[in-house]
């Protein structure tokens, strides 16, 4: 028993530990206290706990518990780091950089960002939103209602968890955060926060966060129904995703921020001097080992424009930079997986056809191939395919590009219309895949706006 | 073929004798036999010379000179799929040279419209390249040479039903499968009906023929449905032909099933998937028959994967009982495997003379010894190198998950080391329910493409 790890459950301000059952298998065993449904829902009868409580006081709240978190009062923050130290497929520098980070989600001019472009503004939020002038004449009432959500929160970066807890905040609603077994310590640990930093506030009674295996239908087939939920948010996650889809039906709406690959186009112009090449390699080792390439904005395949020996060139120099120490990335990864590094041997001494730049020592590997590899790169792994023009890498873009990191910034506009017609959400400079600004679009749509029940007053 | 090799594979011509050798006498003569064959191959096969550079191996001195000179099974698969798709015949031969004994690029390739007809062109000019119908689309491919067939014929001749009975043209074979193809599996059975079938008493799915063309074809037609070039009315078109395939299968299966139950009290050679074995079973209680009603001496095999199918969770007990008291042997082999491993009555593994295995650490990189074993047992990856082959290389690792028992001696008296009976695929770590916003795009690929 002493071997497994118990970890927290949270609900409605109520944290409670336990072991009574077991989870994961291996050296990733985990327990987790009993789960009681009861406890899980909000009764539609009555109002959320913090359906009326204003913004303002949120806020206000939300900006302490970045102090709290910042601070760590309790140790519970660094408790949290350790348990996630041992659980976690990321390794520690990450990991501790990460929840250094996580106070910057509660930033009050973010929030408040949010709130404006999102929403349109608090008031809409706190009360009833006039809007006149209509073509019928008629004057009516709107309200970005409190929502109650069900989320299937990632575990790939420390900082989803937060997220999760900020819009729900912002939100008002009532929110149940299904745990990932990849990272099962911080979100409980930021519940905790809210509860000491507002003891039996309503804005605490909102939020539980508990494990249950991602499918287990004994849990999803009595929570996941209209009458206790109004959406489901799923971060990724195909197993999820697939046993959600069950569910989803009238009056239970799916928000899916869904699983996506990141890509980088390489400009001819990286090739104007050794300098600038140096400096373009590293933007584009950033952009692939974000999260340790666990993240969905992080670059799997990058297209460079030039001849096979300037290809050959930038290989080299990016493998040197996969294995630099940055706010979300370690000098060191986790060994490759079986099935990668078997795809990988069977590439080296490939030539002409492919080149493998480095080892599997965790620091980072590049393949240069003609045409994208047919496995997924991940665990810092990038594929290098060399193209006439960047208008020929267009076509490798889909639905399931989340961010194009492009180098130069000024070929952005003459991509991004093509771009986007393929599916992609998001083109940035390259180099700047991992910055995200909470308040514009996230993967096509407007999270918090997306989160909302959108209620009328009609005149 | 050099003496030491030679001395080794033709050890099997006596198979009771070579799978009882003494591996204190037999393994230096494996050693230098593999030291002979590293010789010639590093000059001929550019992968190997490479290996052996980058470790900086110049000569096999021990076992563990071998590991790095062992490739993945991914190597056999690493062209780019565009030179099949774009019909780039001279560029799929340059590839298959860098993994070839005998030139093949000199092979004419000109009158070649499809990956069957390269096969084929390859096959007429004796290298019997042999495919993989991988389940992801993309095919492997293996050299081998008419002489290395040859040679693997032999081996399952005195192989296959090894150490119950010995094979003699004497069975009526039901090869619940193809016979024409360019897979392993096809060959098996072909070797198979030779070294049992009675003449004019082979049974096998003869309507049916293994099309690369079709593998590859899926391949491309799911990555235009990822790319989104797909057309509605293609996706209905495969998918409505894949369905018909289906059909006409199934109708031929079930005539091959009801012959088999007509001659099920002569001595019958068995093949088939376990699913296929359930069918039977069902048809047979349609008809009134019950179980244990098989000749004595007919020889059944059952195997393959289980994965996606629904099966009972006695399926094995099931089908155990219903053929009753007959022979059912078994062997560890794989396509990329010349000379297979039988089991013994003990219901462990046995390596050929000819068969040096090596078994590794779980990342592949460290050949595991007695000293990393507990009472004997050890866990590891599956690697060897099959000292058959003359048309390439046959040094391999696998995805194979393995115990290896250092025990000199097998439960069933003969000498070993041996392999237990529970090899499974390494599984991949930690994917427990993690839940993550990175993907791919073959998550928004919805339909069945599997025919």
């Amino acid at each position: 028993m002493s071997d497994i790890t118990p970890i927290w459950h949270v609900i409605k301000g109520q944290a409670v530990r336990g072991n009574a059952l077991e989870h994961g298998s291996g050296k990733n065993r985990f327990g987790s206290p009993e789960l009681n449904l009861n406890e899980l829902i909000w009764p539609r009868q009555e109002p959320g706990p913090a359906f009326d409580v204003p913004l303002s006081q949120i806020m206000d709240i939300l900006e302490e518990l970045a102090r709290w978190i910042e601070k760590d009062p309790d140790g519970v923050m660094v408790e949290a780091l350790e348990q996630s130290v041992k659980l976690s497929t990321l390794p520690r520098d990450v990991l501790a950089r990460s929840f250094a980070y996580l106070p910057h989600v509660f930033n009050r001019r973010s929030m408040e960002f949010q709130v404006e472009t999102e929403l349109g503004g608090a008031d809409v939020l706190d009360g009833w939103r006039t809007v006149s002038d209509t073509p019928s004449g008629r004057t009516h009432r709107i309200r970005a209602f409190p929502p109650r959500l069900v989320h299937i929160v990632a575990g790939n970066a420390p900082g989803v968890s937060a997220q999760t807890v900020m819009r729900g905040a912002l939100s008002k609603g009532v929110h149940l955060l299904k745990i990932p077994s990849n990272d099962l310590f911080t979100a409980t640990a930021i519940l905790r926060g809210l509860a000491a930093v507002a003891p039996n506030h309503p804005l605490t009674h909102s939020f539980s966060a508990v494990y249950w295996r991602g499918g287990d239908q004994k849990v999803e087939s009595m929570l996941f129904r209209p009458q206790f939920f109004d959406k489901l948010v799923a971060w990724g996650g195909e197993g999820a995703l697939r046993s959600a889809k069950n569910y989803i039906g009238p009056g239970f709406e799916l928000v899916a921020f869904d699983p996506k690959t990141s890509i980088s186009l390489i400009g001819r112009e990286a090739f104007e001097n050794e300098q600038t090449l140096s400096e373009v390699a590293d933007r584009a080792a950033a952009d692939a080992t974000v999260m340790n390439q666990q993240a969905c904005v992080s670059s799997r395949f990058q297209f460079v424009e030039g001849t096979a020996e300037q290809v050959d060139r930038f290989c080299a120099l990016l493998q040197q930079r996969l294995g630099v120490e940055r706010p979300t990335t370690s000098a060191v990864g986790n060994p490759l997986p079986a099935d990668l590094r078997e795809e990988i041997d069977g590439l080296k001494g490939m030539d002409p056809f492919y080149r493998v730049w480095g080892k599997n020592d965790g620091a980072g590997i590049v393949v240069r191939s003609d045409e994208p590899v047919d496995f997924h790169p991940d665990g810092r792994v990038v594929n290098v395919v060399g193209v006439k023009d960047l208008s020929d890498a267009v076509r490798f873009a889909n639905v399931a590009t989340q961010t194009v990191g492009i180098y130069p910034s000024a070929r952005k506009t003459e991509l991004r219309n093509i771009l986007a017609s393929m599916g992609t959400q998001r083109v940035v400079e390259l180099g700047n895949a991992g910055s995200i600004e909470a308040g514009i679009s996230h993967d096509g749509f407007f999270p918090l706006m997306r989160f909302m029940r959108w209620v009328n007053d009609e005149g | 073929m050099t003496s030491a090799r030679q001395q080794l594979l033709e050890m099997i011509n006596q198979p009771n004798e070579a799978y009882a050798q003494d591996p204190a006498l037999i393994n230096p003569l494996r050693l230098q036999a593999a030291q002979e064959l590293f010789e010639e191959r590093r000059k001929q096969i550019p992968l190997v010379e490479n290996r052996a550079q980058e470790a900086g191996i110049d000569r096999i001195r021990t076992f563990d000179d071998l590991v790095p000179l062992l490739f993945a099974h991914t190597v056999y698969k690493s062209y780019p799929p565009s030179f099949i798709e774009q019909g780039r015949w001279d560029r799929m031969l340059q590839w298959l040279n860098t993994l070839s004994v005998s030139d093949v690029t000199n092979v004419d390739i000109s009158k070649v419209t499809n990956v069957d007809e390269w096969i084929d062109t390859l096959w007429a000019s004796g290298h019997k390249v042999l495919a993989t119908s991988g389940s992801s689309g993309k095919c492997s491919f293996l050299n081998h040479s008419l002489q290395d067939s040859e040679n693997k014929k032999r081996h399952f001749k005195y192989t296959v039903g090894w150490p119950f009975i010995q094979s003699t043209p004497t069975h009526t074979v039901f090869w619940l499968a193809p016979l024409k193809g360019p897979n392993s599996a096809i060959e098996a059975g072909n070797f198979n009906a030779e070294n049992w079938g009675r003449p004019g008493s082979v049974f096998a799915l003869y309507k049916q023929e293994v099309k690369i063309s079709e593998v590859s074809h899926m391949a491309s037609m799911r990555k235009k449905m990822a790319e989104g070039t797909a057309t509605p009315d293609e996706i209905e078109a495969f998918q409505l032909n894949a369905k018909a395939k289906g059909q006409a299968g199934q109708e031929e299966f079930m005539e091959l099933v009801d012959a088999l139950l007509d001659r099920r009290h002569e001595p019958l050679f068995i093949s088939g998937m376990w699913a296929q074995h359930m069918a039977i079973i069902e048809r047979a209680r349609q008809r009134g028959i019950g179980d244990g009603e098989f000749h004595s001496q007919t020889v059944m095999n059952a195997g393959g994967g289980v994965k996606g199918i629904s099966l009972p969770e006695d399926y094995k007990e099931q089908v155990a009982r219903f053929y009753g008291n007959v022979i059912t042997p078994g062997a560890y082999g794989m396509t990329e495997m010349a000379q297979l491993n039988p089991r013994c009555e003990a219901g462990r593994y046995h390596a050929a003379p000819g068969m040096i295995w090596l078994v590794l650490d779980k990342d592949g990189e460290r050949l595991l010894t007695e000293k990393d074993a507990v009472n004997g047992l050890v866990e590891g990856r599956f690697g060897f190198l099959d000292l058959l082959y003359e048309g390439r290389w046959g040094g391999l690792i696998t995805g194979d998950k393995v115990t290896l028992d250092f025990h000199t001696t097998c439960a069933c008296g003969r000498p070993g080391p041996t392999l237990l009976d529970n090899i499974t695929r390494f599984a991949q770590a930690g994917e427990d329910d993690h839940i993550g916003c990175a993907g791919t795009i073959d998550s928004y690929i919805r339909g069945e493409l599997n025919a």
